[in-house]
């Protein structure tokens, strides 16, 4: 039986992390989390507690926007977490600020060391605190050569590859978690 | 000199690869050492880098299909039923029930092969010449059953979105029932040769010991995490294709170590054969193929979908944008996180006891690099 | 005595031949598949067109390494390996030279074997090459004590050091039946000593893509392998010597120089047993082995040792 998990979802309340269901058997996974860079560290230390594993992070370039005066930098990094026990995915997401900067995770999941640094390699985005943040896939001379990066013409907005169901969502809890930092 | 720069003196740098006879592809490992032990292994990457995804997301969804199997191309079936399966879901697109059985079918015989492979190579890397041959003569009856429905031998393209590119026939479903016959009498062979070996078992008893703890921080799966005690198997776990209507086990180690995760390994080839002739046994009838749109739109949003291959958790995650391109298309590989612990696995062993760890991992390199 | 000196030399070539041939036909057929079989007759004629091609081959000498040593080791490690076939009897009228001192002689000249693998090691410049020429050393000393404990033990029976006099007392009774443990302790110490799998640390392809002779090629490379089947012939040898009773066999016609046939049939029955072992067992790990020599081998002959000096005082 699939269920979501209940306790994980009142603790990411209590962090004041916007936890969102979602349809699995349309999306793959069974919640959405939207983090900040202030609370990406304490959504993986409770993660980590509950005994989750993280199955990827990446990145995704969108069309920069100016939301009520401040610029994003159209980047994102999308980290995935699930279970070995029960069947629970957790797709948690941060819109990366302008200065491209993001904590790591890496001394919590020594695995986000390899994820973190094939981000950097593709996005650029620079994950503050990584012990070793050198080219993963690429290699030295292209260090500043970022492939995944998309060109002006085929930006996209958020929206346009989104859910429809999520833009609401998303414009409430975009600008209270700004409004906090 | 004193005491510790006496040591630093002794210590050196070792190249281990990238061509190498005992990492699976184009790895390089530097070990920094100390006489024979390992200090330090640091895995440097992208020797074989291809940029899948960015080819991902630089054509329409039918032409990345080839692209799934050049990853890892010892299992290439799972990871051409991982794209099938996300874009089928993400379209709405239905697959009739006759072309789920031969998705299973076809991908349980790839995933036998490839632990056939992984077992040779293995026994080749602590120094065993003879069960790699024994290994790839089981393996040719696989290929060649395969090569009959599928046109290759390694790299295969043979999913379609909305089913198969074609039919098995009863040459393939009779080849295949003799093939189960004749593996199960040679896994007494096996048993014998190498199971029950005692050199082979002082190689790999209580050496690699992966802790759940160590799991869950490197995001381990397959078989290595199975070896561990913790019975994850996406097939079991998260559903997918006609996986809940056989009836098979999932079997699990207990200490974590190398001879753990070749016992893992080898059981699982039996559990596999067990699906296989359930499924050929149920096999319906009806097309093997439906409908599709020339051109699928690819609805905007994100969607993710998880495989077992036969390294462990394959997860394709797509994001949409409504035309027939996707917008970004990221693919998890199991052997990526399986070797990122190799840093912590790996300190302050022997160096034999480091070759065979890695093997134990079972890593295909392409697949980690993309 | 110079014809003997010759005969021996072209046997050894004919032998290493043979070796390749019989080594390449067990390992394909214990791994299904026939070997080779293009060249001549169901492929007699393999190793000797490989010895042309080998000796066809460019030979390479890295930049860095120590030219004199480089160049110096392949030579030490065939050289040696000639003489300790002088004083073996291959039957009772065909042997070079009978020392009295024979088997000392021989084991002398087998030791020295393991200062090739160190001056190829370290000349070539290159760590894997160093590493094998490491485990080369540390294995070969820890397996030459057992050697000489077993060897011991058959001394004390026969009371000689001369091999001609050690086969002469086995008419009776072959060693092996007296001394089985000191038997297997030889052979065991023996296939170490040979760097032959599952001992074939210095060598391992997979851990240190073929440790000391990874830089050479083409004559270097052959003449250490000449060295290496010549040397698993040697211990063959002793050991039919020591405790199969040598040329003992069943009477024939001409006794005294047929012995021969007898000696190599048992000779070549041990290393067909040698070969078969290779293609069977895994590696074992380096500390494993030197664990194996010092806790077991040695006590175990040493123990032998002891009773047999005890039984034969009796």
């Amino acid at each position: 039986m699939i269920e979501t998990y209940e306790i994980f979802k009142n603790n990411m309340m209590k962090l004041e992390v916007p936890v969102t269901e979602t349809d699995f058997d349309q999306r793959g996974y069974h919640m959405e989390v939207i983090l900040t860079v202030n609370t990406i560290r304490e959504f993986a230390q409770t993660a980590y507690e509950h005994g989750f594993y993280l199955v990827f992070a990446t990145g995704l370039h969108v069309l920069p926007e100016n939301r009520e005066g401040v610029k994003t930098s159209g980047l994102e990094v999308v980290y995935q977490f699930a279970r070995y026990d029960r069947l629970c995915r957790i797709k948690a997401r941060v819109s990366v600020p302008e200065d491209l900067t993001v904590p790591s995770i890496c001394h919590i999941y020594q695995g986000a060391n390899w994820h973190e640094r094939e981000t950097r390699d593709f996005y650029g985005i620079r994950f503050a605190d990584h012990p070793n943040l050198e080219p993963l896939l690429l290699c030295e001379e292209d260090k500043d050569y970022h492939p995944l990066l998309k060109e002006e013409k085929k930006l996209k907005k958020f929206e346009a590859v989104s859910w429809p169901a999520q833009h609401p969502d998303i414009a409430d809890i975009q600008s209270e978690t700004l409004s906090d930092v | 000199m004193s005491e510790s720069q006496f040591q630093e003196h002794n210590r050196f740098f070792l190249n281990m690869g990238p061509q190498h006879p005992s990492t699976h592809g184009v790895l390089l490992v530097i070990l920094e050492m100390d006489g024979e032990y390992v200090l330090d292994p640091q895995p440097v990457l992208g020797f074989i880098h291809r940029m899948h995804e960015k080819m991902g997301e630089s054509r329409p969804c039918q032409g990345f299909m080839p692209n799934t199997a050049r990853m890892d191309y010892v299992c290439a079936l799972p990871y051409n039923h991982g794209y099938v399966s996300l874009i089928e879901k993400k379209a709405g697109i239905e697959v009739p029930k006759r072309a789920e059985y031969i998705r299973v079918i076809t991908s349980e015989l790839n995933r036998v092969a490839s632990h056939l492979l992984w077992l040779g190579a293995y026994l080749l890397d602590l120094g065993a010449f003879t069960p790699i041959l024994y290994g790839f003569d089981d393996r040719e009856h696989i290929l060649d059953i395969l090569e009959d429905v599928t046109g290759s031998r390694l790299t295969y393209c043979y999913y379609r979105f909305g089913g198969v590119a074609q039919d098995i026939d009863d040459k393939f479903a009779d080849a295949t029932r003799a093939f189960i016959k004749r593996l199960r009498e040679r896994f007494d062979i096996y048993e014998k040769l190498v199971t029950k070996n005692i050199i082979f078992i002082k190689r790999t008893e209580n050496i690699g010991i992966i802790s759940r703890d160590t799991a869950i921080r490197y995001g381990i799966t397959g078989p290595n995490l199975r070896g561990t005690g913790i019975a994850y198997d996406i097939r079991k776990n998260e559903p997918y294709s006609v996986y809940p209507e056989f009836d098979f086990d999932v079997p699990v180690g207990e200490r974590g170590d190398c001879l753990d995760r070749y016992m893992v390994r080898v059981r699982e080839m039996e559990q596999s054969l067990r699906i296989i002739e359930q499924a050929l046994d149920m096999l319906p009838h009806g097309p093997v193929r439906s409908k599709v749109p020339k051109n699928i739109k690819l609805t905007p949003g994100d969607c993710n979908f998880a495989v077992e291959a036969a390294r462990g958790e394959l997860s394709y995650y797509l994001v949409g944008d409504g035309t027939s391109v996707p917008y970004r298309l990221k693919i998890r590989v199991p052997s990526y996180s399986n070797l990122s612990c190799l840093p912590e696995l790996g300190e302050g062993i022997l160096l034999p006891d480091l070759v065979s760890i890695m093997g134990s991992l079972d890593l295909v390199i392409p697949e980690i690099d993309r | 005595m110079v014809f003997a000196v010759i005969i021996i030399i072209s046997f050894i070539f004919l032998n290493a031949v043979m070796m390749g041939y019989l080594e390449r036909k067990i390992a394909g057929h214990v791994q299904r598949r026939p070997g080779p079989m293009e060249v001549g007759f169901h492929g007699i004629l393999q190793l000797v067109v490989d010895g042309v091609k080998l000796v066809a081959k460019e030979l390479l000498v890295p930049i860095n390494v120590d030219r004199t040593l480089f160049r110096l080791a392949p030579v030490l490690s065939f050289t040696p390996v000639i003489l300790p076939l002088l004083v073996i009897p291959f039957s009772e009228k065909l042997q070079a030279r009978d020392l009295h001192l024979g088997l000392l002689f021989i084991v002398s000249m087998t030791s020295i074997n393991v200062m090739a693998l160190l001056v190829g090691g370290w000349g070539s410049n290159n760590k894997y090459s160093m590493f094998g020429a490491m485990r080369a050393v540390a294995q070969s000393i820890s397996y030459e004590i057992p050697i000489l404990l077993s060897m011991l033990a058959v001394v004390l029976m026969a009371n000689t050091f001369s091999l001609k006099e050690i086969v002469g007392a086995q008419e009776k009774i072959w060693f092996i039946v007296l001394q089985p443990l000191a038997f297997i302790i030889y052979i065991i110490s023996g296939v170490a000593e040979t760097n032959r799998a599952p001992f074939d640390l210095p060598e391992a392809e997979s851990e240190l893509t073929a440790g000391f002779h990874t830089e050479y090629s083409g004559m270097g490379f052959s003449l250490f392998f000449l060295g290496e089947y010549t040397n698993m012939f040697t211990v063959a040898a002793v050991a039919t010597v020591l405790f199969l009773g040598g040329w003992h066999g069943l009477p024939l016609p001409y006794g005294e120089y047929l012995g021969i046939v007898w000696f190599f049939l048992k000779v070549y029955f041990l290393l067909f047993f040698m070969i078969m072992i290779r293609w069977t067992y895994p590696r074992v790990r380096f500390d494993q082995l030197l664990n194996f020599a010092w806790k077991y081998l040695v006590p175990f002959s040493l123990a032998n040792i002891l009773i047999t000096a005890v039984v034969v005082n009796l």
